[in-house]
């Protein structure tokens, strides 16, 4: 059966995890559902002997960052189990916050483990296009398989939809929020790093312009510009919409729904393109922040 | 009933260790149940046990554990009870026989369970007089080799029952005539999902499964390049991982279908993946029993599946609950796939009906079967040995086909070598 399809996950499933047996608590597992506003609700199974006290909470903790903590009130669900919630309203950095549950009962907070994610509300989530900031949450289930939330808080956004290859260069569909493009709107292709160029400070950026729509938009970026800055090895380029000539350059990225980590699910084909007397691969790819980029990669460059 | 489940390691993950987990838990609602792992290699099982099920094992192979049978010599001779055409037979050993041999000759339960060819065929040879045999297969007769077929037949008819998970397979089992042995098909169980059913409204289909060779999913690609033509709003995401991943994946770019199907790693659990979605997608060219069939369903989709061997005709009531379609067809499930996104209060309705119909896979009442058939073995086997002493006093033969093959086990059992 389909044993590849279910990775180790404890917790999984409405059987509590059994204890180890070197005497370890049973893990606390959380139950996650979504609203479409990009709010969370987390429900606890709390094992009976669990007591809690007016101060429990569920506690959030900014990975990489020592003072950063979101604390929320935690309290009987009804169900016989607890509960908190994250309202849409409530900012949240972006990053990978580890979730923690203190039961208030002195003891040090406990990590969590992922149970049942309802994320279907977030799956097509379309916000007002009006919408001031857009605060994004994703739960996801970290490699040691913990419970943690990705993150983006971002005012405004520019989100990408469909992107078409072809061999010439790609066309990206999308939406902007808490902007509206206007006159001298583009979009700016700019290198990571590239070779000689460093030294000085500057990087290369190529220019396309943007055709809009009220708040969708779409550009081509055809790949002639980065490639002709290609000098060996890979290079990455970031890409910003810029909504209006002198506006703040906006990022583009893919954050609207219930994936965590896009990179690997959301792939699109390199195509091959001859440059001086060797070919080089070229396409688009979601960074690991879920942000927009394209890939000039030469033959020996390995992903 | 006290019932006694052997399992090759149920600290692993996998269908049958679930299905047993689900079913062991079901019944110690009312019985005493135990599951005994022949392996152990992990303290604490993956897959969530219920807390009414006792747990052991018989060979330990932690290292760090202080019990550990790892540098046993025996562990490092090939089995010679466990057959050798079983796919298991690597991870046997002279000490598992040992070790199984003992457990099954003293074992205090009413019944044991096998859940695996092998582990069946300890249980026919080795178990103590008085308890009831049961062999489950999880697979199905005709993906066993021809070796291990030939080893089952030789040795099945000293089992009281076997079961299977389709009624297909069952018939393929009384076509190997095992005198004595009543043969039955129970299907898998999948408890219910703990969110609610999908509602039919995002335009998603979902399939999930190994991406493995037998799963087709190239043919569903091919299919939704039909299905993207016509209604190019409505996506498909394929879970799992597996040796396939790399032809899908150069297949989608082939098609430029990567904005309409996603591949999109494992997931655990399921049912919050099935919940997105508004149909259930199965391509495979052979489903033992169609596990993913069964979960889609009991979270309110309808299944478009190919109509193959064994279980999704079992499942599935076409044009009712789902669509069946032939195998190896693009079109025909582009067809079914089609006519169910095109037809909102139909795909409604189905999913509907499919909640419905699965119901009846719900861990109780597929215990309450097992609970029928092992209360009636239990009976019949009482009724067998008053039966049998009472002819051996009046030294008459013995006569008719359960009492005969009673006889023969006693005999082959007075030439165990194990």
């Amino acid at each position: 059966m389909n044993t590849s399809t279910r990775p180790p996950a404890a917790g999984s499933g409405r059987m509590p995890a059994s204890s180890g047996a070197d005497g370890d608590p049973p893990g606390l597992t959380a139950d996650c559902i979504a609203d479409s506003a990009g709010g969370l609700t987390f429900d606890l199974a709390a094992p009976p002997d669990v007591r809690t006290t007016w101060s429990a909470a569920l506690v959030l903790r900014l990975r990489g960052a020592d003072a950063e903590e979101v604390r929320l009130p935690l309290g009987p669900n009804g169900a016989g189990g607890l509960r908190a919630v994250l309202p849409s309203t409530v900012a949240l950095a972006e990053g990978r916050w580890q979730v923690y549950a203190d039961l208030g009962d002195g003891h040090a907070p406990r990590r969590l483990l992922p149970g049942l994610n309802d994320l279907r509300s977030l799956v097509d989530r379309r916000p007002l296009a009006g919408i001031g900031r857009l605060g994004v949450r994703i739960p996801y289930t970290t490699k040691l398989g913990n419970l943690a939330l990705r993150s983006w808080l971002r005012g405004p956004h520019a989100e990408a939809g469909d992107i078409l290859v072809d061999r010439e260069g790609m066309t990206v569909e999308g939406r902007l929020y808490g902007a509206l493009p206007g006159p001298g709107a583009h979009v700016e292709a700019r290198a990571r790093r590239v070779a000689g160029q460093a030294a000085t400070g500057a990087t290369a950026t190529v220019t396309v312009p943007l055709t809009a729509d009220g708040a969708h938009f779409s550009f081509t970026l055809p790949y002639a510009g980065p490639v002709g800055h290609w000098c060996g090895g890979g290079e990455p380029w970031d890409l910003w919409l810029v909504p209006a000539e002198g506006a703040p350059p906006v990022r583009i990225g893919r954050l609207l729904d219930d994936v965590a980590d896009k990179k690997q699910v959301f792939a699109y084909p390199a195509v091959p393109v001859p440059v001086a007397g060797t070919e080089i691969r070229v396409g688009p790819y979601y960074t690991l922040d879920n942000d927009l980029a394209l890939r000039v990669a030469g033959p020996d460059t390995v992903d | 009933m006290h019932i006694s489940f052997l399992i090759h390691n149920a600290y692993g993950i996998g269908g049958t260790i679930r299905t047993t987990f689900n079913l062991a838990h079901a019944l110690s609602a009312h019985h005493d149940v135990e599951i005994v792992s022949v392996l152990r290699h992990r303290d604490t099982p993956v897959l969530g046990l219920g807390p009414g099920v006792r747990l052991r094992h018989l060979v330990d192979l932690r290292e760090d554990s202080p019990t550990y049978d790892g540098n046993d010599p025996e562990f490092a001779r090939a089995a010679k009870v466990f057959p050798a055409a079983e796919g298991r037979f690597g991870q046997y050993s002279e000490l598992t026989d040992r070790r199984i041999a003992r457990h099954l000759r003293h074992v205090e339960a009413d019944l044991v369970v096998g859940t695996r060819p092998g582990l069946n065929v300890h249980i026919a040879r080795q178990t103590r007089r008085g308890v009831v045999r049961v062999g489950q297969e999880h697979l199905t007769l005709d993906s066993h080799s021809r070796a291990l077929r030939l080893a089952l037949r030789g040795v099945y008819p000293r089992l009281d029952a076997l079961t299977t998970v389709t009624e297909a397979d069952a018939a393929a089992y009384r076509r190997l005539r095992l005198p004595g042995v009543r043969v039955e098909a129970v299907p898998n169980s999948v408890p219910a999902p703990g969110l609610a059913p999908a509602d039919a409204t995002g335009k998603w289909v979902v399939a999930a499964g190994r991406l493995a060779r037998v799963k087709r999913y190239d043919l569903l690609i091919r299919a939704f390049a039909e299905v993207v033509a016509a209604r190019p709003d409505w996506r498909l995401r394929i879970y799992g991982g597996g040796s396939e991943k790399a032809a899908l994946r150069a297949l989608i770019d082939e098609l430029g279908l990567y904005n309409h199907v996603f591949l999109m790693g494992p997931a655990n659990p399921l049912e919050s993946e099935w919940a997105k979605g508004s149909i259930a997608a199965v391509s495979s060219s052979l489903e033992s029993f169609g596990m993913t069939i069964v979960e889609a369903m009991r979270c309110g989709l309808p299944v478009v599946a190919t109509d193959c061997p064994h279980g999704p005709g079992e499942i599935i009531d076409d044009g009712v609950d789902g669509r069946l379609v032939p195998v190896d067809d693009p079109g025909a499930l582009a067809g079914a796939l089609l006519s169910l996104i095109n037809d909102d209060a139909g795909r409604r309705r189905m999913g509907r009906a499919a909640l419905t119909a699965a119901a009846r896979f719900d861990p109780a009442r597929i215990a309450a079967r097992y609970e029928a058939l092992f209360g009636q073995l239990l009976e019949e086997k009482r009724a067998n040995r008053l039966r049998g002493a009472l002819h051996r006093t009046r030294g008459a033969l013995l006569s008719g086909a359960y009492v005969t093959k009673d006889a023969a086990s006693a005999a082959l059992r007075g030439v165990r070598t194990v």
